[in-house]
């Protein structure tokens, strides 16, 4: 291994280091991790490291924004699982990937097909199918006498309704996933970086690219329970772009955003247990944009601040 | 607002009476028609230019972060001891301010070249709609902020959040205790104090008036305090804020059009020209800010999207003419919010969601119809354009050959299949299409090009290379 | 090995986009150890030709053999230097890791790339004059150091018969020397080369043999025999303005190198 790469992994695992005494610490202030909080910070940090693994891809694929369309596209699915299973939690996952992985293959039909380009598509796609599951699930509340609190639940999340069975199947999803992106590594990486080239090798890119789209369904169906349906792409997002200006290799960056998502996740849950009804989405939302915020700037040698340097540096030279 | 209302209804009366009115304002149906119709025109201008520009994400970023504009700008009124409205300027210019910051601060972080702009955008306004959620859970406990509504808005209603104004006897009553009308009673003044029976002989009573102050014409009639009631028109509180910036847009349209249209498909000609494109698009962003605002009553955040961008999609299906698109969208987009309005009263479910649901009907059967760029008719021009290119392809080849050494084998009857790559079956049949149209012949086994044939393939050579 | 005679075998190939046709029936035969260039106005499909040679995009009509073969039998056999501006140069990660990913056809699945995979991703690097830049993330290379490493990727590959595309374009006058060597020494080890090549005036000085297209091949072979002033003008019709202008000054280069 190279000294520079050891240098990152260092810097990743003290990283990793100081995010884990997140936990001590927060309990010497007097956070007291009961039931509830312990399955909503670690349902919360499992989440990240989906987010970490997937957004990755996603975000260096330039398809950042089709999460955003995705986690509005399950609400139909959503909604029609109520409507037929009830409150069965897989039947409700299991709907809502449906019409998520319909909304992602609408989209990109429609740029197939039309002048439209991908912004257009998603957007329409976001906003119809978004329509479609209110109009149903309006339709249900007049019928069945729901309560009327289902659309905010799906939309701002609902975290503290998680329970042991939801992490568990967060922690089966982080296997699964990281599973796939170890024994595909090689053919996501050169797909990611150079479809042509990759398709020129040999490799079966439809079937890759559904494989990480179908990876990418999964991790936003899961996460609709604890950031809802419009914060979801911005915990997708931020632990990668955060990891991105740490590393010039792609597994320190995956590794390193599973790391910020975990951190963004479980900080976000412990965060929203100091005080009473502070919701946790969008605190998770927070603490991911400021570990961004904190790696543009200070991120050893592509941060803002490094650059600014070597800047002055050059200045002062000539 | 209120003074424009005002003078909004005393031009209305010059044609109608107050009750027509009263009776207008006051019909569900109406209003929310009205409304509907308001907004999907108000959007479907902006639109056009939002989907030409490869905005139509960033619309919905912008309808989110406007969210922290409305909840920072509320929170600011508070302090300051004002009552929030929605169409207070300081709300406008929070929310105005939000859109536009978004925009601003996706570019600006894109610009550093360490993040994507789609990446950016896609940071922004999920932080900016957390920090909203959060300063409203945490400091606007006790005001009830209504997310359900403010997501899907509640056109149903815009009917009831209505503003009055008076326009005869509408001067206040003031009640003193010699007024006729003055009701007088009697209280007891230290049955309290001491803990005593009104009916105890020790009690001291006084006797005061019951209804004296001054009273505005409208709770005077309440009260029965006169005979005939003011005459109040009821407006309601959506109606002149959408007006206003439909009349805006369809002005910075108007206006613009030119700057606009130029600045979409070709910025760089525009910044030569002059034309301060980033301005424009800065004026694009403040306005549809704007219309996301006076748009949130009725259709909330999220919905207020897809007038934006479906009703302008649609109509770039449809024409590829930018005036037209200016027709069509608001067409499409007024259509969809009357059929769904009424889908919604029928089915009882909700009325927004039901317009949008009509409006990707609508788009989804544009799509399937439309008359160039439609899948239907794309599906039978391949096929027929299929059939002839073959014709071409085997006119082609066997030109290219004609004249050679090897076009005994490539253009014989029974092995020109293979040299194509075609299935023995469609060359067979593209053959016969061909020596019906006299354009080849069969010479022992050979097939020939006929003269007509040759000049066809020359002429459509010539045109392949100077296209 | 049923035709080794030629490296590639074009047989009436037809590529349409929207069922406008972008290449026309063309038959194109390249002899093994033939350093070749395509040329021919913008929009004439020489980009294509490659695209559709590899599989890259669908094919209406025809058929491609490498070495005889067809293209699931040659893969190994076959190198792509794609486009520069086609991929994203901040991706994270390094010149030699790039070179390395010209490997992964030949690892299989499962397999990492191991030292001896290091070894000839890192003497690709060399071969291009770019060993001391090798763990230099991708996104601080220049275009021409950048193009030089997509070069590398190709040469890892270890195969017999390289497509470029244009990989001249837009690179400084170190490279275009490097590039030049590297073709050259491709050529002497008996490899076969195809480059998309946009600049009429080095077509003599750089390539041995030349094809000339322009929706369909007008015509091909050695330089000598098929870079005619007569072909030229045919495959760039009455497009090119500076069409005379371009010859003479070539001549005047090849005057001038004589």
């Amino acid at each position: 291994m190279l000294p520079e790469d050891r240098r990152v992994w260092r810097q990743i695992a003290l990283i990793g280091l100081l995010m884990a005494l997140g936990a001590p610490l927060s309990m010497a202030l007097g956070v007291r991790y009961d039931y509830t909080l312990t399955n909503v910070a670690l349902g919360g940090a499992l989440l990240g490291v989906l987010c970490g693994m997937t957004g990755s891809f996603a975000v260096l694929r330039s398809q950042s924004l089709i999460g955003d369309t995705l986690s509005h596209a399950a609400l139909p699915g959503v909604v029609i699982a109520f409507l037929l299973f009830g409150r069965e939690a897989v039947a409700l996952l299991l709907g809502a990937a449906l019409t998520g992985g319909l909304g992602v293959l609408l989209v990109n039909w429609l740029v197939g097909t039309t002048r439209l380009k991908p912004d257009g598509a998603m957007s329409i796609v976001l906003v119809s199918f978004f329509a479609v599951g209110v109009a149903l699930l309006s339709y249900i509340q007049g019928r069945v006498g729901a309560s009327q609190a289902g659309l905010d639940k799906f939309i701002f999340g609902q975290a503290a309704a998680i329970i042991e069975r939801d992490v568990a199947i967060l922690g089966a999803a982080c296997l699964l996933i990281g599973a796939l992106l170890y024994a595909f590594w090689k053919a996501f990486k050169l797909l990611t970086f150079d479809p042509d080239f990759a398709r020129a090798v040999g490799l079966p890119v439809a079937r890759l690219n559904a494989l990480l789209s179908g990876a990418l369904v999964v991790v936003i169906v899961l996460g609709l329970q604890l950031a809802g349906a419009i914060l979801m792409v911005g915990l997708l997002i931020a632990p990668a772009v955060a990891a991105r200006q740490w590393t010039r290799r792609l597994e320190q960056m995956i590794v390193l955003a599973s790391l910020f998502g975990a951190f963004s996740g479980g900080a976000g849950a412990v965060l929203s247990a100091l005080e009473r009804g502070l919701p946790t989405g969008p605190l998770m939302i927070v603490v991911a944009c400021a570990v961004v915020l904190v790696s543009i700037l200070f991120a050893p040698q592509r941060g803002m601040l490094w650059r600014l340097l070597r800047q002055r540096a050059a200045e002062e030279a000539s | 607002m209120s003074g424009i209302e005002r003078l909004l209804i005393e031009f209305l009366l010059n044609f109608f009476t107050a009750e027509q009115l009263n009776a207008f304002f006051g019909d569900p149906r109406a209003v929310a028609l009205l409304i509907g119709a308001l907004v999907a025109v108000a959007t479907a201008l902006c639109g056009v230019f939002l989907v030409l520009r490869k905005l139509a994400m960033t619309v919905d970023a912008i309808s989110h972060s406007v969210l922290f504009g409305i909840v920072a700008a509320f929170l600011a009124m508070l302090a300051l001891g004002q009552t929030p409205d929605l169409s207070a300027p300081l709300l406008l210019i929070g929310a105005a301010g939000a859109g536009v910051g978004t925009v601003v601060l996706t570019e600006l972080i894109a610009r550093s070249r360490l993040v994507k702009s789609d990446a950016a955008l896609g940071l922004v306004f999920p932080f900016l709609f957390a920090l909203a959620v959060i300063l409203v859970t945490r400091y606007v406990p006790n005001v009830h902020l209504d997310m359900d509504s403010v997501l899907v808005g509640e056109i149903g209603v815009a009917w009831a959040n209505a503003n009055s104004h008076c326009f005869a006897r509408c001067e206040p009553v003031t009640i003193t205790a010699d007024d006729p009308r003055a009701e007088m009673a009697r209280r007891c003044l230290n049955c309290a104090a001491e803990g005593i029976s009104p009916r105890s002989p020790r009690a001291v009573f006084e006797t005061y008036c019951s209804n004296c102050g001054t009273f505005s014409a409208a709770e005077a009639w309440q009260r029965r305090l006169i005979a005939a009631p003011p005459e109040l028109v009821f407006v309601p509180r959506a109606l002149v804020p959408l007006a206003l910036i439909a009349l805006l847009n369809a002005l910075f349209v108007l206006l613009f059009y030119k700057e606009l249209k130029l600045a979409s498909f070709d910025p760089d000609l525009a910044a030569a020209f002059g034309f301060r494109p980033a301005l424009l698009s800065y004026a694009l962003l403040i306005l549809v800010s704007l219309t996301a605002v006076a748009a949130f009553d009725a259709v909330g955040a999220v919905l207020v999207v897809a007038f934006f961008v479906i009703p302008a999609a649609a109509a770039y299906l449809l024409t590829h003419r930018l005036w037209q698109m200016f027709l069509i969208a608001p067409i499409l987009s007024v259509s969809a919010a009357i059929s769904g309005y009424e889908a919604a009263r029928a089915l009882d479910i909700s009325i927004s969601a039901a317009m949008v649901t009509a409006l990707f009907a609508l788009f989804l059967l544009i799509w399937l119809l439309a008359p160039r760029q439609g899948l239907l008719s794309a599906l039978i021009r391949r096929r027929r354009q299929r059939l002839l290119f073959a014709e071409q392809l085997l006119l082609g080849h066997l030109y290219n050959h004609q004249h050679t050494p090897e076009a005994e084998s490539e253009s014989a009857q029974v092995t020109l299949h293979e040299h194509l790559s075609w299935t023995s079956g469609k060359t067979a049949r593209c053959l016969a299409r061909l020596r019906a149209k006299r354009l080849v012949t069969f010479e022992a086994g050979q097939v020939r090009l006929t003269e007509r044939g040759e000049a066809l393939v020359r002429a459509f050579r010539e045109g392949l290379m100077a296209g | 090995m049923a035709d080794e005679q030629y490296a590639l075998e074009i047989n009436d190939l037809t590529v349409a986009y929207h069922q406008q046709p972008v290449l026309w029936d063309v038959d194109l035969r390249v002899p093994s150890g033939a350093l070749m260039a395509i040329v021919g106005p913008n929009g004439a499909g020489k980009s294509t030709l490659i695209k559709a040679a590899l599989g890259l995009i669908p094919r209406a009509a025809g058929d491609v053999r490498f070495f005889g073969a067809p293209l699931k039998r040659a893969r190994a056999r076959i190198g792509y230097v794609p486009q520069r501006n086609s991929v994203d140069w901040d991706f994270p990660t390094t010149a030699l890791d790039v070179v390395t990913m010209g490997l992964y056809g030949k690892l299989g699945w499962l397999r990492r790339p191991d030292r001896s995979a290091r070894q000839a991703a890192l003497a690709a690097l060399d071969q291009v004059g770019m060993a001391a830049l090798a763990e230099r993330p991708i996104s601080q290379l220049s275009g021409g150091q950048q193009q030089r490493v997509f070069l590398a990727r190709a040469l890892a590959q270890g195969a017999d018969l390289y497509f470029m595309d244009e990989p001249f374009a837009a690179v400084d006058a170190v490279t275009e020397r490097a590039i030049v060597s590297l073709l050259h020494a491709l050529r002497d080890q008996g490899k076969t080369v195809i480059v998309v090549h946009h600049d009429l005036q080095t077509v003599r000085e750089y390539f041995d043999w030349v094809t000339l297209l322009n929706v369909e091949v007008i015509a091909s072979g050695t330089v000598e025999s098929a870079f005619t002033e007569a072909n030229i003008a045919r495959t760039y019709g009455g497009r090119l303005g500076a069409l005379p202008l371009a010859l003479n000054s070539s001549h005047e280069a090849d005057a001038y190198v004589a």
